[in-house]
């Protein structure tokens, strides 16, 4: 593709970014000039140039047909349905992607012969104009990346009042400005989460790891968490919900309706067989048939098989072929004595062949097309096996089904056939095809076929899912046991139950409205109950104006009347109706409903394939490309790519997205509260003139050293059983780090930690001689190279390097402490209790109904059973020991290396903190349990982020 | 903003009469996009305004009687909630180092091990470690007498035979009893330092151009320096030529510290103890040098010639005598 782009010259300008110009290098068109053909190549057209195509050619440029001839192009490429279109010179449609005279630049024109006018070249095409438009598209911030802005103004805006703050007191304390610059700089300093980066990045990056192997390929990072926040999802139809793939969906014989299986890999067909009129239906299905599978595919299953042939008689032959084995050689046995194929202007397909009953000398006349046609044709009907004259009550029959079909947004087919009179026409009969010399009416009817391009079998579960699926659990489950269980849960309690309305799903396709409202309605974008103005307006039976439309949930928009609203009324129909499909779509007016979307607050998805979904791709807060299915101007576009094209992995992406957002914040507590603890140390130092109680390169340890491995063990926190049934986050509301997290991380358990800190610190200095009270006011001296002979509070002199010993062992000790405070974060956000708890709130519930004895299993049974089911984070151990063993070897192995500021540490010491530890634990469990008493209540507001 | 220009940028280029139909279609979405590019823009000049109202109304909103968006009720509450909180904590930090005090003895710290070897000091010390003066101009050098007489007043041998007992000379002074007892202290008159004592000359040999300067080692409670050999003085040139420094003198003794004046006992117990001193007497330097010279203690047990800690069992300093 990189390749064709750059050798594209004029034609490909402007779209190097997105790397797509699908046309070839070498590609030449057939060009009248100076009243001669001439073969150029294509990027030498001029607008007015006269080209002619026939089937097979690529169109060189946006061309008006002039002169036509059965041309049929396939114009996949630019609205991604796969049909091929007739084209005419007729005008009948004012937009140009809808008229019939337009033929587009990088379609393939799939059969027949056209001439026609180019009207724009290169750029000026609508697949160039695509293209301009998704390169001009801008990239915008991610949600976290949001975020994660939001919290580093948090950060520099605290880091700057404390520094400014401490940089007034340290100047009215008398400090040197010299001195009280560097205290700013080094509050500032500590200020920064330095290991918060190098955490975020690995948690990005493993959510990516674990969806790569769920086959979603997600190329931009941040993109993960996007997925998990998002609101909307505009999903193309065909290829993306829909398997892209033309397959009998119903039956019609014997006045009933039958339906088939629309599966991916269907082997069977479940539908009753028994009629003879099947046996009759399914001859003329396999015998008035052009299709044949391409060879060398026997080993292959059927519905994977390559066809040569167009869509419906693809599906046709694949359906036979799963019903009565090999087609082939039932059509060999059948032998075709001559033929009519389709055209568009009789609309039907006639083909005569000889029987496989050798005793039965007859020709059978088999006959399919548009259902209106063939059944003018007929006189008499099939019901069970036996003719029957087709009078109006049966006729009226075949209307109803028809109708019915017809309203699933199916292509209908009828089928009739006839037995000719062996009388008329023995066996040397010679058929002539132009004379039409056998008969072509008063056939006998024998059913109605089906198709429709089905939806893929993982999508109806996947769009409840992420629509619906959680409501009723989450209803089940009390808040506050979430609460209890998570203790960052992103939703606010106030919203919670509010609004329950989960991820909304839109559905814009360039297809039929009455196609895209019944692939919505079976994949369930449109629920079963719900209605739109117009089904409303039918059921009570006036006009479509006189609706409230507030009463009809859903709405099928067609792109002819988006093209007249203002943004206004786009946003209404967004605000009012949950349910959407818009229909006839171009790719300009995707783009439009992305950012309505948008404006709504929305944080969007885009799934799609094609050529035509990729400005909307680019402009959606995460694009989701198809890989199988997809185009490469899709797959670039997008920020994630579905490997195998499953819209269920979707799902499985808006829970690790929402699961690295719930990580990151226990990661952001986890990191801010260690803050704290850093930078008390040295604003005590300042105030209290204290030797300082923790270095530089000691606090570096920490960041980078002690606390990455656990910061990003949370990342393998697994998901809360809940996580699927939240609302999705507010952009504005639900932020990453919000106040209470941030006094609570600061002001409470960094505090507590920082106070466990200075126990050590001081018991360390008191058991070497400096009592507390000796210490304060000491710094200048203490600090100062040229006494050494620093009395403590036991008359004992000191030398400078003995003191600055002393203090490496306080900043170790503070280090220590520091470390072994931290996995305490562990128990506070409920890692190890989280199962215990759930067992004893079952157990709570069991009580009532006693289900051991039913079940027959004992209660500790029960209990093992109900914990090994929600398996522990193991790399959270593998975070607490890392923690503890690189403090060990950096106090012990590395203590004799002067320049880290390490000093090897009595063994006591290590436990001076831990009253502290149980302390913020015990905390945090009274603060939870307030929280959970009572809800609502002034503690639950200021406490519970 | 740039995708709007783009979009223009196209449209421009497309106008051909060809293409009306197309035209129209377009410009219906570029219709769109100006409306919805208006209030974004509108949004971009508003901010500041919107800001500094913001935050006034985030200071005090005299709606909803709110300061930086707490009623009164709800700042009386956090302020009394920390209040409690930190009042509590800093119980609980008291309460530990309390009982953390509780397990210290008052006269002998727990560990020792950071303190000893013991360090050295000097005197005079001003504000350095470089003892510069010129003989012929008694400011430069009064500075240090002074200090001298003023370290010297506590070795007075009237407060010496006031506060202080004899002892046997030549070995350890060791109180046995309580731990808590009162501990006597030997004498140590300054008397004892002969040319350097300022009784005789009281400008201790400055005036001269022969300084004196006292060497004092750190007190260690319970330290038995030189494992009862008592522990000397030496003074050479510190990286230098040798012959700067030709002689000098140690007082009392050859520059002993004697055994009699330890083990120590700490400030509470062992009230006047008054460290034992080793006067050097610098009677032959080279005059108008920097002379780098470097004491050590000589002993069993001490440490001298460790690189990161230059104050301990010696201690180095610079004499700069000037005519």
């Amino acid at each position: 593709m990189e390749k064709r782009a750059q050798g594209g010259g004029s034609q490909c300008r402007g779209s190097h970014k997105l790397n797509f110009c699908p046309i070839s290098l070498l590609q030449q068109a057939v060009v009248l000039r100076d009243a001669e053909k001439k073969e150029l190549p294509a990027d030498q057209l001029v607008v007015g140039d006269i080209v002619e195509i026939k089937g097979g050619d690529r169109i060189p440029a946006d061309i008006r047909l002039i002169f036509t001839q059965g041309c049929k192009v396939d114009n996949s490429s630019l609205t991604g349905e796969s049909e091929p279109q007739s084209r005419s010179c007729d005008f009948t449609h004012e937009n140009p992607l809808e008229t019939r005279n337009i033929a587009f630049y990088s379609t393939t024109c799939v059969e027949g012969t056209a001439t026609g006018i180019v009207i724009n070249t290169g750029d000026r095409t609508i697949i160039g104009r695509i293209a301009s438009l998704a390169s001009g598209v801008g990239n915008e911030k991610t949600p976290i990346a949001i975020e994660i802005e939001h919290f580093v103004y948090l950060v520099a805006g605290v880091a700057i009042s404390i520094g400014v703050l401490f940089f007034i007191i340290s100047v009215s304390m008398r400090y040197k400005i010299l001195d009280s610059i560097i205290f700013l700089i080094g509050i500032i300093v500590a200020n920064v989460p330095e290991g918060l980066l190098a955490t975020v990045t690995v948690s990005l990056s493993l959510t990516a790891k674990r969806m790569a192997k769920k086959n979603c390929l997600v190329k931009n990072l941040e993109a993960v968490e996007t997925l998990g926040s998002t609101s909307i999802i505009c999903s193309d139809k065909t290829g993306t919900l829909t398997q892209n793939r033309m397959t009998v969906a119903h039956l019609w014989f014997d006045n009933q309706i039958y339906s088939a299986d629309t599966s991916e890999d269907q082997t069977t067909q479940p539908f009753d067989q028994s009629s003879p009129s099947w046996t009759a239906l399914s001859k003329i299905v396999t015998l008035c048939n052009r299709a044949e599978f391409r060879p060398g595919q026997e080993n292959l299953p059927i519905m994977k098989r390559v066809v040569a042939g167009d869509a419906s008689e693809t599906a046709l032959l694949k359906f036979s072929e799963v019903i009565l084995g090999d087609v082939m050689s039932i059509r060999a046995q059948n032998k075709k004595v001559a033929e009519i194929p389709f055209n568009s202007t009789n609309k039907f397909q006639l083909s005569i062949h000889e029987t496989d009953d050798p005793q039965d000398k007859r020709f059978l006349l088999v006959m399919k097309g548009a259902p209106e046609r063939i059944l003018e044709r007929c006189s008499t009907i099939m019901i069970n096996g036996k003719e029957e004259p087709l009078d109006s009550e049966k006729a009226e029959a075949f209307q109803t089904a028809y109708m019915e079909l017809g309203g699933m947004g199916e292509r209908v087919l009828g089928f009739c056939h006839l037995y000719l009179p062996e009388k008329e026409f023995p066996e040397t009969f010679q058929f002539d095809t132009d004379s039409m010399n056998f008969p072509s009416s008063n056939l006998c009817f024998v059913g109605l076929l089906s198709m429709i391009d089905p939806p893929r079998s993982t999508v109806p579960d996947a769009v409840s899912k992420c629509r619906s699926a959680g409501i009723k659990s989450a209803a089940l489950i009390p808040k506050r046991f979430l609460l209890l269980k998570t203790g960052h849960c992103s939703l606010s309690p106030s919203t919670f139950g509010t609004h329950l309305s989960l991820v909304q799903v839109i559905m814009v396709t360039g297809d039929h409205p009455i196609t895209a409202k019944a692939i919505a309605k079976s994949v369930g974008i449109i629920s079963a109950t719900s209605e739109t103005v117009e089904d409303i307006a039918k059921r009570l039976n006036i006009p479509v104006e006189q609706v409230n439309r507030r009463e009809a949930t859903a709405a099928v928009v067609n792109g002819m009347e988006l093209k007249d609203m203002s943004s206004e009324q786009l946003d209404a129909i967004l605000r009012e109706h949950s349910e959407i499909v818009f229909a006839r779509t171009s790719p300009q007016q995707k783009l439009i409903i992305v950012e309505g979307c948008q404006r709504q607050g929305a944080v969007v998805a885009v799934t799609g394939d094609g050529v035509n979904d990729s400005p909307a791709l680019k402009k959606a807060d995460i694009g989701i490309a198809m890989g199988i299915a997809g185009s490469d101007a899709a797959k670039n576009a997008a920020d994630m790519v579905l490997l195998d094209d499953n819209f269920a992995s979707i799902v499985t992406g808006v829970e690790e997205g929402r699961l690295i957002f719930d990580n990151l914040k226990k990661t952001i507590a986890y990191t801010l509260t260690k803050n704290i603890a850093e930078l008390c140390p040295f604003l005590i130092y300042i105030i209290a003139s204290i030797p300082m109680p923790i270095g530089t390169i000691t606090i570096l340890f920490i960041d980078l050293g002690t606390d990455i491995i656990p910061s990003v063990a949370l990342a393998y926190e697994k998901a809360e059983s809940d996580i699927m049934n939240r609302r999705p986050r507010n952009k504005r509301r639900d932020r990453l780090v919000n106040q209470q997290l941030a006094v609570y991380s600061y002001l409470q358990i960094g505090i507590m930690q920082s106070v466990g800190a200075f126990v050590t610190y001081f018991t360390i200095y008191a058991e070497q001689g400096f009592l507390p009270s000796t210490l304060l006011g000491v710094r200048v001296n203490w600090e100062s190279n040229a006494i050494n002979d620093f009395e403590d509070s036991y008359g004992q002199q000191w030398t400078h390097y003995q003191r600055m010993y002393l203090q490496w062992t306080g900043y170790t000790a503070f280090f220590v402490s520091i470390t072994i405070q931290q996995p305490i974060f562990y128990f506070r956000i409920g890692i190890f209790f989280k199962d215990i708890v759930l067992v004893i709130l079952k157990m709570h519930q069991l009580k009532t109904n006693f289900p051991f004895i039913k079940m027959g299993v004992s209660p500790p049974d029960y209990f093992l059973n109900c914990l090994s089911k929600d398996s522990k984070n193991k790399v959270i151990w593998v975070g607490i020991f890392s923690q503890i063993g690189i403090a060990l070897i950096l106090t012990y192995g590395l203590g004799h290396v002067t320049a880290l500021n390490f000093t090897p540490l009595r063994f006591q010491y290590w436990f001076v903190a831990v009253p502290f530890a149980i302390l913020i634990w015990v905390y945090d469990e009274i603060r939870k349990l307030l929280i959970r008493r009572h809800p609502g209540s002034w503690w639950d507001k200021n406490m519970y982020y | 903003m740039a995708r709007n220009t783009s979009t223009s940028g196209m449209e421009g280029q497309l106008r051909s009469p060809s293409q009306k139909v197309e035209n129209k279609h377009e410009e219906k979405v570029q219709d769109l996009d100006r409306e919805k590019d208006e209030p974004k823009a509108d949004m971009g000049s508003k901010t500041w305004a919107d800001l500094a109202g913001e935050m006034k109304i985030f200071l005090w909103n005299p709606e909803e009687r709110t300061c930086l968006g707490r009623t009164a009720k709800s700042w009386g509450l956090i302020l009394l909630f920390y209040f409690i909180f930190y009042t509590c904590l800093a119980g609980m930090f008291a309460f530990c180092l309390y009982v953390m005090l509780l397990t210290l003895s008052p006269y002998t710290p727990r560990f020792r091990d950071r303190v000893s070897p013991p360090g050295v000091m000097i005197r005079p010390y001003l504000n350095g470690f470089t003892i510069a003066f010129n003989v012929s101009q008694p400011n430069t050098w009064q500075p240090y007498v002074d200090s001298m007489h003023h370290f010297l007043a506590a070795y007075d041998d009237k407060v010496q035979e006031e506060k202080n007992i004899e002892c046997v000379p030549g070995q350890y002074f060791i109180q046995g009893g309580d731990e808590s007892e009162e501990k006597k202290a030997c004498q140590f008159k300054r008397s004892l330092l002969q040319n350097c004592s300022g009784i005789e000359d009281p400008t201790f040999g400055y005036s001269k151009g022969q300084p004196c300067i006292l060497l004092k080692m750190n007190r260690i409670i319970g330290y038995r320096p030189g494992a009862g050999v008592p522990v000397s003085v030496d003074c050479r040139v510190q990286k230098g030529n040798e012959s700067h420094l030709r002689s000098v003198d140690f007082y009392p003794g050859n520059g002993t510290f004697d055994l009699m004046y330890y083990p120590y006992y700490g400030k509470f117990t062992h009230v006047n103890y008054t460290s034992p001193l080793v006067a050097m007497h610098f009677t032959d330097v080279q005059k108008d040098y920097l002379v780098p010279i470097q004491c050590s203690l000589n002993g069993k047990g001490i440490i001298n010639d460790l690189n990161s800690d230059r104050f301990l069992g010696r201690i180095i300093f610079t004499l700069s005598i000037g005519k």
